[in-house]
């Protein structure tokens, strides 16, 4: 089902670029064959590897790059590990000798170009003669490469030393010849040895496929014209994504997220970031974030890069070849020091999972605000999808009595996004992993020392909005067929709704951990009692408890978040709500209080649902509406409830569809509209002790027109400042 | 004279092959019906008259009567099938929402994978609401954990009773490791129940991983309803016309099996059509002493492949229909959207061809229905492939005037070149797409394919056949008279099939001794199986469908960790752990030769996931098709090769079915109704004693030969 991206489509006509002559067929016909190595070099991957992050849950990546670490190609890969191999090839580039025919090189180092040591990257050089023409590139995450902790995800580490083997760039492969001495070495750090080896073996077969598919076509066409292909699909993507860009409003989006606990301490740590647009160019500035963490949660510079192209690629990628091109007209601009750009020695092992899928939030948030104000594209406005992973990490002896480690993807099941043209998907992912999946329980029973009570969706859990976001998934555990195990279990969004929706839409539920210990039962007792509707002793475990044992009979059980909604509940169809309690996904209660939709023997009650919407509206602003929203009215849409007007001195100012005046001069609205304090827990939302949630109303209609997660010592930001 | 028939249902026509024990075949086409039926009928009453038979003395004179059909398909894409409820473990609702997160993915295309809003565009097979948890466990072992009660089992048939569902599917976790709990299930549905059709996991997808077992099962039982209400109709409108000998149907694994097993499992004949298409180039394959095949199909909007190597066709064990992932063996084919009506576009001054398709409404410009987007068919036109007073038989006329116009404005000006450059253009991007797929279907399996025979069928096949052969170096290809009617072909003359799986884990050390307590089991097991298989082959259809036996056993086995695992032939009686042995030998060989010497790393320790036994009934008696049609000359046409600015002069000749024996050199045409086999300047026709085209290119031509 996995493949490579898309070819283009959607452009405008234009005449072939400039440059040295190449027939346009022959580029497709290249094109295409390129793509389709990409593929091979994945098949290879997948077939090859024993991980179950790579062949379960596409967590990895594989590419084919220019000389100077640009990728020219990609599968439909995690958005996040598209810079990394070229990070490392720039790195032999510049510090290493010129590399030769048949070499490979193996790096993980996040102060070069990983996200953090779990991800095992490998290159080699592809020549036509003695000239380099390309790097073949692939990378993975690999479960375990040493460190204080099992996973190398360690949660009290304080420098990036304690975390794992770290490779700058070391030839693996030296003119085709595997140097085993050295993979005798980097086998022996991981508590996984077979594991990582198997993968080292993936990878050479891998840039091997690559590296004979590209000989043949460089013999057949050329290697300059094959080169040039490269160059100009990567031009070519530019081009689009320059003219994509075009299409959104000048001005700037300020946004910010937040994650708890930085594994010593629930710190809060914000990611800020000011986007720039201006004409064809997006500048990302992340100066406003705070301070690095003395904990695991820092990203590196690489980092930043890996989480704002997570980010960039899904959401601006649509209907484009995704390679370089889509990241040329972006400057990402930060100081060292941010708990954004760490510098070393930090600690950053969790760092995919904590600042780099923050960063990816607020870039998926700033770019959806940019796109729901071009007329063009505001359809394609998104909520955030999944903004956090929780890790359930499992390590010790298995059934079988061998060492065993567990890296469960389970939690990818988060809900996704509302787009303004329709819901987002239960269970739907993170953006960032373009083609997810998640192991059957099953599977997961018959490898590892698991019992599963439940997987499913856990109700209530989206973000509520005229479009819903999509339901949380959750799952409750013990162990069989040991005495014990150790977790680890760790995240962000415990405490921070990161899920955040669009325009009135709610966030999605945050992350709930629990544990019950088993207090002498075992695993079938504890399995009959859950059956019969008992509550163990549930204990929350918060953000980030870390390492603790478990034994069958103790039960851990997490929720993941929802996707944010998009627009005002209240606006949501009564019928879709009903349709969602048939499902059992909403329960009634929460239709009532949120949606203000109320059900009699599960059809609408048309009447007392609009008197119900009505108290809510006059409870928001303290008075009865005085007028309703006209999505007829003129100016230019801010969103559904928005409008931004230019007066007849010239002057702009933002109304609500139902003609309130929210702001003059600039797109500052917030400063207009009704805006309260508001309580979540209706929503299974739970903050940290240092936010607050605002929401913001229409003073006419009473409309939501946006929820705000900020400090609780500030005001919310005003997000935007456009200049249209 | 004994007849033999075949007939496949597609879209628009309904074939039928039949073949007469005089050596007499043809190939007839009836427009399809919506209630498929009317189609098949029609077809048949072609055959009667075409061998001047009344239908009812056609149906008695029958052997054999062979069926594709794509009923159980449509039911399930047009969500047309029976309301169906699924009851599964306390827990594991959601199991068919949540799709192993892939399920949102389903049906898109890669075009529109990279586009979010795309996602989730089909619904779980059984909605939410009529999924029923039950009170019951069993782990991984088999175990009984929790056990289930009888009260919990009339608590949810309460429920079911409640639902108004035709068909209820039974999927438990662990079904596989232990059946109890589902059987015990099914006996209180079937007591209470007797109208409702029900579907067990363990039974229908006997496989680890709940998610594809429950999908299966659940369609299979949504399916179960609607197609033995259609076979039965379908046999009782045969029989009242004289048919005597049960109809078979062609299943996904590609062999036939009769209509009462269908009606039991009808999810196991989904991609019938597809299937049989394979099996009928394996047969004249196995004919033609082959046993490395390629076989495509280009037909309007898709390129499919299957391949075929030591003549038999290379299996997937998984598919994705509509939103519902099938675990049931299937022949592997491949495909893209790539065909005679796809659309040439410029798009920031590059060509490309499809994926979009003209389809056939409004179809290529020179059909002359609106159509206003050049496509492959209009650049064959232009080219001097097709003929514009000769096509489909004769039945249509062609627009080339309109075909070159189109090409003209939308492709060669933008691209600054001439309408014949531009139209060479887009076939060379189309062939080599076509080519790409060719190449992954064999180079990732660790196959050459220049190794490989090319077989063409699909309208626009024999006509590309050359190029795609050129491409990839290989050297012959095969036109075969009944190619426009070759999946019938198939369902006509395929083997009788069974294949009986079944899960087994077992962790193999990398280095240390197998023990003898765990091959036991396994040897056991297999005895069962291979019993379980013989029987089932036996079962069922005519006597003289039973020809002689083969069975073969395989093993799963792969590295531990690894996600694909390679079907590993085992000996008869597994019964030592030396014999065990072997069997991981021989897949380290299989795996070497897949993945390159030095692959193997037996360090990461063996897994063996499951056991399968095929047996198969090959049917008595050749079909050998009588001598036929002298080619007939029609004329010479320009036709382009490979300069655009120079046609070749081609002698055009026309037949139908040929005679064995005939030999034409190329360039030249040969037109059938339905399809033009091109050969290619230095290339050879030969006709085989079956009256098969087999065409040897010119090696010194041999510039493609590339991997």
């Amino acid at each position: 089902m996995t493949g490579t991206p898309a070819p283009v489509k959607n452009v405008n006509d234009q005449p072939p670029t400039t440059g040295t002559a190449l027939d346009p067929i022959q580029y497709e016909i290249i094109r295409n064959r390129l793509l389709a190595v990409t593929e091979e070099m994945r098949i290879a991957l997948q077939s090859v590897s024993g991980s179950p992050t790579v062949t379960e849950a596409s967590d990895f990546f594989t590419g084919l790059y220019l000389p100077d670490g640009e990728f020219a190609t990609m599968g439909f890969q995690v958005a996040h590990e598209a810079p990394p191999v070229g990070s490392l090839i720039r790195h032999i580039n510049t510090n290493r000798r010129a590399p030769r025919a048949g070499d490979m090189y193996i790096g993980n180092d996040p102060y070069v170009g990983a996200l953090h040591q779990n991800d095992v990257q490998m290159t080699g050089p592809v020549f036509d003669g003695d000239r380099l023409v390309a790097w073949a590139g692939v990378m993975a995450h690999e479960t375990d490469v040493g460190g204080m902790n099992f996973a190398s995800w360690c949660p009290t580490a304080t420098e990036v030393y304690q975390e794992g083997l770290r490779i700058p760039a070391v030839k693996l492969v030296d003119q085709g010849e595997l140097r085993d001495d050295v993979l005798e070495m980097i086998v022996s750090a991981s508590r996984l040895p077979a594991s990582l080896g198997l993968d080292i073996r993936a990878f050479i077969a891998t840039i091997n496929v690559a590296t004979e598919r590209l000989h043949s076509l460089f013999a057949r066409y050329g290697s300059d014209v094959v080169a040039e292909v490269m160059r100009r699909m990567i031009t070519a993507t530019e081009r689009q994504t320059r003219a994509r860009l075009a299409k959104l409003p000048d001005g700037q989006v300020h946004v910010r997220d937040f994650l708890e606990h930085d594994g010593h301490a629930n710190r809060l740590y914000a990611v800020d970031l000011v986007a720039t647009k201006t004409g064809d160019r997006l500048t990302l500035d992340f100066g406003g974030s705070s301070p690095q963490a003395p904990g695991f949660i820092n990203a590196t510079r690489a980092g930043l890069r890996g989480g704002v192209t997570g980010a960039l690629i899904p959401t601006l990628g649509f209907e484009l070849a995704w390679n370089e091109g889509l990241l040329r007209p972006i400057d990402i601009v930060a100081p060292d020091g941010l708990v954004c750009t760490a510098r070393h020695p930090a600690p950053v092992g969790s760092a995919t999972v904590e600042t780099i899928w923050t960063v990816t939030n607020v870039v998926q948030r700033a770019l959806n605000l940019l796109l729901s104000c071009s007329p063009e594209y505001a359809e394609r406005g998104q909520a955030v999808s999944s903004g956090t992973m929780a890790t359930f990490n499992l390590g010790g002896t298995n059934q079988f009595g061998e060492r065993f480690g567990l890296h469960s993807l389970d939690p990818l099941a988060g809900g996704s996004g509302a787009f303004a043209s329709h819901d987002g998907i239960d269970a739907g992912g993170p953006v960032a992993v373009p083609v997810p999946a998640i192991a059957d329980v099953e599977s997961n029973e018959q490898v590892s020392p698991l019992l599963y009570l439940y997987r499913r969706l856990r109700p209530d859990t989206a973000g509520a909005g005229a479009r819903s976001g999509g339901h949380s998934g959750e799952m409750g555990l013990t162990l069989r067929g040991v005495t014990g195990a150790n977790a680890l279990v760790m995240t962000h969004g415990a405490e921070v709704p990161n899920s955040v929706g669009l325009f009135g839409g709610w966030p999605g539920a945050t992350v709930r951990q629990r544990f019950a210990p088993g207090a002498g039962r075992d695993d079938e007792d504890l399995l009959r009692e859950h059956l019969a509707g008992a509550e163990p002793a549930w204990q929350e475990l918060g953000p980030k408890p870390g390492e603790f044992p478990m034994r069958p009979g103790d039960v851990f059980a997490v929720s993941w978040q929802g996707g944010g909604g998009w627009g005002d509940p209240l606006s949501r169809a009564p019928q879709d709500v009903a349709a969602d309690v048939e499902r059992g996904v909403v329960s009634a209660t929460y239709a009532e209080q949120v949606y203000g939709v109320v059900l009699t023997e599960g059809a609408v009650d048309e009447e007392r649902t609009r008197e119900r919407r009505l108290a809510v509206r006059t409870e928001r602003i303290g008075a009865p509406p005085v007028a309703g929203a006209d999505p007829g009215a003129p100016g230019h849409a801010l969103g559904p409830a928005l409008r931004l007007v230019r007066t007849d001195t010239g002057d702009v100012e933002v109304h609500t569809t139902a003609g309130a005046v929210l702001s003059r001069g600039s797109t500052h609205w917030r400063s207009g509209a009704v805006s309260r304090r508001i309580d979540p827990g209706a929503h299974r939302i739970s903050l940290h002790d240092e936010l607050a949630m605002t929401a913001h109303y229409c003073p006419l209609s009473g409309e939501l027109l946006s929820v705000d997660v900020h400090l609780r010592a500030e005001e919310p930001l005003d997000e935007l400042s456009l200049t249209l | 004279m004994r007849f033999r028939v075949g007939t496949d249902v597609g879209g628009t026509f309904t074939d039928l092959w039949v073949y007469g024990d005089d050596g007499r075949q043809a190939v007839l086409k009836a427009p399809s019906t919506a209630d498929i039926i009317g189609g098949i009928l029609r077809a048949v009453e072609l055959a009667a008259d075409h061998f001047e038979l009344s239908v009812e003395e056609f149906c008695a004179s029958i052997d054999r009567f062979g069926h594709g059909t794509t009923a159980g398909l449509n039911a399930l894409l047009t969500s047309s099938a029976a309301p169906t409820a699924l009851i599964t473990t306390a827990g594991f609702r959601d199991t068919l929402e949540i799709g192993r997160l892939k399920r949102q993915l389903a049906g898109l295309t890669e075009l529109e994978i990279g586009d979010y809003r795309n996602r989730g565009r089909w619904p779980a097979v059984v909605p939410r609401q009529l999924v029923f948890e039950i009170g019951e466990r069993v782990d991984s072992a088999g175990e009984v954990v929790v056990p289930l009660e009888r009260s919990e089992i009339d608590r949810v048939l309460d429920l079911v009773a409640a639902a108004e569902v035709e068909a209820v599917a039974v999927a438990t976790l662990w079904s596989v490791a232990n059946p109890e709990h589902e059987q015990r299930i099914a006996a209180a549905l079937r007591e209470r129940f007797p109208q409702l059709f029900v579907s067990l996991s363990h039974e229908v997808a006997p496989a680890v991983g709940e998610y594809a077992r429950m999908s299966t099962t659940a369609v299979n039982a949504a399916l179960g309803p609607v197609m033995s209400a259609y076979l039965r109709r379908l046999d009782e409108a045969l029989r009242q016309r004289g048919l005597a000998v049960p109809v078979v149907v062609m299943t996904s694994e590609g062999g036939v099996v009769s209509a009462d097993v269908v009606s039991d499992q009808p999810v196991s004949v989904l991609m019938s059509g597809p299937a049989a298409g394979v099996i009928a180039c394996r047969e004249i394959g196995h004919r033609l002493g082959h046993d490395k095949l390629l076989t495509v199909d280009v037909g309007g909007t898709s390129f499919d492949v299957g391949t075929v190597v030591k003549g038999e066709p290379l299996m997937r064990s998984r598919l994705t229909i509509g939103g519902a992932d099938i675990q049931r063996p299937a022949i592997d084919v491949g495909t893209i959207g790539a065909g005679g009506g796809s659309i040439a576009r410029v798009r920031d001054g590059a060509l490309t061809v499809g994926p979009f398709s003209a389809g056939a409404r409004p179809g290529p410009v020179c059909y002359g229905r609106g159509g206003t987007e050049p496509t492959a068919t209009d650049a064959d036109l232009v080219l001097g492939v097709l003929d514009e007073e000769d096509f489909a038989g004769g039945t249509m006329r062609l627009d080339r005037a309109a075909a070159a116009d189109a090409i003209e404005e939308r492709v060669a000006k933008p691209l600054g070149l001439g309408v014949l450059e531009a139209a060479w253009g887009i076939r060379q991007v189309l062939d080599s797409k076509m080519a790409d797929l060719l190449r992954s279907v064999t180079i990732e399996k660790g196959h050459d394919p220049r190794e490989f025979v090319l077989f063409a069928g699909g309208g626009q096949g024999p006509s590309h056949a050359w190029a795609l052969c050129r491409e990839l170096g290989i050297r012959t290809f095969v036109v075969t008279p009944t190619a426009t009617g070759q999946s019938a072909f198939g369902t006509g003359t395929c083997e009788l099939k069974r294949t009986v799986s079944r899960p087994h884990y077992l962790r193999l050390p990398g280095d240390g001794e197998i023990r003898a307590e765990d091959v036991a089991p396994l040897a056991e097991k297999l005895a069962a199986m291979t019993a379980e298989a013989e029987a089932a082959s036996t079962a069922g259809p005519a006597q003289g469908e039973r020809g002689e036996l083969t069975i073969r056993r395989t093993a799963a086995i792969r590295y531990r960790g690894q996600a694909h695992h390679l079907d590993v032939p085992v000996a008869e009686e597994l019964s030592s752990p030396a014999a065990l042995g072997k069997t991981l030998r021989c897949f380290e060989e299989q795996y070497e030769a897949l993945y390159g010497t030095g692959s193997a790393f037996r360090e990461a320790g063996f897994e063996l996931t499951g056991l399968r036994v095929l047996a198969s009934r090959r049917l008595d008696g050749q079909v050998r098709p009588a001598a036929r049609d002298e080619l007939e000359p029609h004329g010479t046409r320009g036709v382009v090769f490979d300069d655009p600015l120079k046609p070749v002069d081609c002698q055009v000749h026309r037949t139908a079915f040929p005679a064995p024996g005939q030999t034409v050199s190329g360039p030249c045409l040969v037109m059938f109704p339905g399809q033009t086999l091109v050969v290619p300047p230095g290339a050879v026709a030969r006709t085989d004693e079956l009256g098969d085209f087999v065409v040897t290119l010119d090696d010194t031509e041999d510039e493609g030969a590339s991997r």
